[in-house]
């Protein structure tokens, strides 16, 4: 295929487009439409999953020494956990500040006799990975000199709820895709049918099935390409209306965010645009290129 | 140039459209196809063009076997004929000249040839004038001389017309046909099916006349209906 055969697919890509405007709006607005759904759904899920995540990120374990060891003690316990494999963060609590704090919240202890601080020696824990806390916790609870490991019993549970959002963001995009595919690939289907005709009086004139199906295939994405644009625009604008409407009722609302910039979105949107109109458009054209 | 040779065509639900047809059509000849409907006329042009396959027999094109060519090849078949159709099966999406050019550029021919090309066949079937009219602001005998020009456009050997006055008025019938003979007078092979009989009467060309898929009568000079002399 030469230069001049390339610019004349292209140049018969853009006519049939021009030529055919009301079908082009008709399968530019279903392709909108469609990637409008799966993209919000997409947005929603990234945003619940970053959410979750954001949330058993923020998990630590507390470990409590033996009652009577000192900072010394503790520092070399500190420093031993910090050795273990899988951990991200280990820092030694001021046990003064903690005395003052329980002594303010526990008024009536004060009175009753004690020597002084009677706090054990306390570590915040986090690890490198999250989901390995209990692991991790479990390790550290038989070590010498650990009284208690605190903080990981709700752990197993918040980590269900993240795997199940994510597994239902994935089983959902992935089913929304596949819909998403067959209603793009309809909308083209329809299309050509409209053109069937026009695409025999190619065959019979002596078009290859190549310079019949490239300009197709090439309206195809141009469609796919134009319905992902004008989706971006709309998820962008009815994002950010419902992010704020939302967010008065429910502040926590403020924290779900997809963490996609508007040039990402939309250029994942059109490449996804474009390669379901592609597929959309050579599977379609196959059954009137039969001959 | 054309050759069927025992050629049969049956269709799936039985039905035999034609039954050991053999004819040899040659460089320059203009024949006419007659014969009822359903005798078998369009299903004979059909096999030449390569838009079915016959159920036993060969078909010969211009030394190319037609029968035995891979699905690949058949658009290069396709280019070497002109084809003329009873509805003109213009491209309604492109005007006269878009749909001349289209013929060509398909086959990767250079614009300025385009342009040569066009201007030439457009004056042969008297068009140059309605070059930017869309098929459907077209009279049915501009759109038939569309349909012809664009049939010359690639200088086709063989100009094969299915029934390319069914749609057109007396006058506008013998016109075409007119049209037909000159391009015949300068060496393409016209095969015209038709129901024409005023015009085969008139044209005293060669006549192939089918019945029930079998052809009853190949006369050179003939008539739409045979009368013994």
């Amino acid at each position: 295929m030469n230069l001049r055969n390339i610019e004349f697919l292209i140049e018969e890509a853009f006519t049939g487009i021009v030529r055919n405007g009301l079908m082009a709006f008709a399968s530019i607005s279903t392709i909108a439409l469609s990637l409008g759904v799966l993209g919000a759904f997409v947005l929603a899920a990234l945003g619940a999953n970053n959410f979750a995540a954001a949330q058993v990120g923020q998990f630590r374990v507390a470990v409590f020494t033996d009652v009577g060891l000192g900072r010394q003690d503790a520092e070399r316990i500190a420093d031993e956990i910090r050795k273990m494999e899988g951990v991200g963060e280990v820092a030694l609590r001021d046990r003064d500040k903690e005395w003052v704090d329980w002594k303010r919240d526990h008024p009536g202890v004060g009175s009753a006799g004690l020597p002084g601080n009677v706090l054990p020696y306390a570590l915040d824990v986090k690890a490198a990975n999250p989901e390995r806390l209990p692991a991790l916790a479990a390790k550290i609870r038989t070590m010498d000199g650990v009284h208690k490991v605190r903080g990981w019993e709700d752990f197993d549970r918040v980590i269900t709820i993240v795997r199940a959002v994510r597994a239902v963001s994935i089983v959902g995009a992935i089913i929304l895709l596949v819909t998403t595919a067959f209603i793009i690939s309809n909308a083209i289907r329809l299309t050509l049918y409209a053109r069937r005709r026009e695409i025999r009086i190619m065959q019979l004139v002596g078009a290859t099935n190549e310079t019949i199906r490239i300009p197709l295939v090439l309206e195809g994405m141009a469609f796919g390409a134009a319905g992902a644009l004008v989706a971006t625009v709309l998820l962008r604008l009815g994002g950010t209306y419902i992010t704020y409407s939302a967010q008065n009722v429910i502040p926590m609302f403020g924290q779900f965010s997809s963490g996609l910039t508007t040039g990402s979105l939309a250029l994942g949107m059109i490449v996804a645009g474009m390669v379901i109109g592609a597929i959309g458009s050579l599977v379609s054209i196959r059954r009137f290129l039969r001959d | 140039m054309v050759h069927l040779k025992d050629v049969s065509v049956e269709f799936n639900n039985g039905v035999r459209a034609l039954s050991d047809v053999s004819i040899s059509v040659y460089k320059g000849d203009f024949a006419f196809i007659v014969g009822s409907t359903g005798s078998g006329k369009s299903t004979l042009l059909r096999l030449i063009y390569r838009d079915m396959l016959p159920s036993s027999g060969t078909v010969i094109v211009d030394g190319d076997s037609v029968t035995t060519l891979k699905l690949s090849m058949v658009p290069y078949l396709r280019r070497k004929l002109g084809v003329v159709y009873q509805d003109f099966k213009l491209l309604p999406q492109k005007n006269v000249w878009e749909n001349l050019a289209f013929a060509l550029r398909v086959i990767g021919t250079k614009p300025k040839e385009v342009h040569r090309r066009i201007g030439e066949v457009l004056e042969l079937v008297g068009l140059t004038h309605r070059c930017d009219s869309f098929p459907n602001q077209l009279s049915g005998g501009e759109q038939q001389r569309a349909a012809i020009a664009r049939a010359l456009i690639n200088y086709p050997t063989v100009l094969i017309a299915d029934e390319p006055t069914g749609n057109l008025d007396p006058t506008t019938s013998w016109d075409i046909i007119q049209l037909l003979e000159q391009i015949n007078v300068r060496g393409t092979t016209i095969l015209c099916a038709t129901h024409d009989s005023q015009v085969v009467d008139r044209m005293k060309k060669r006549v192939i006349q089918l019945e029930a898929g079998k052809v009853v009568r190949d006369e050179n000079k003939g008539t739409y209906q045979y009368c013994e002399s």
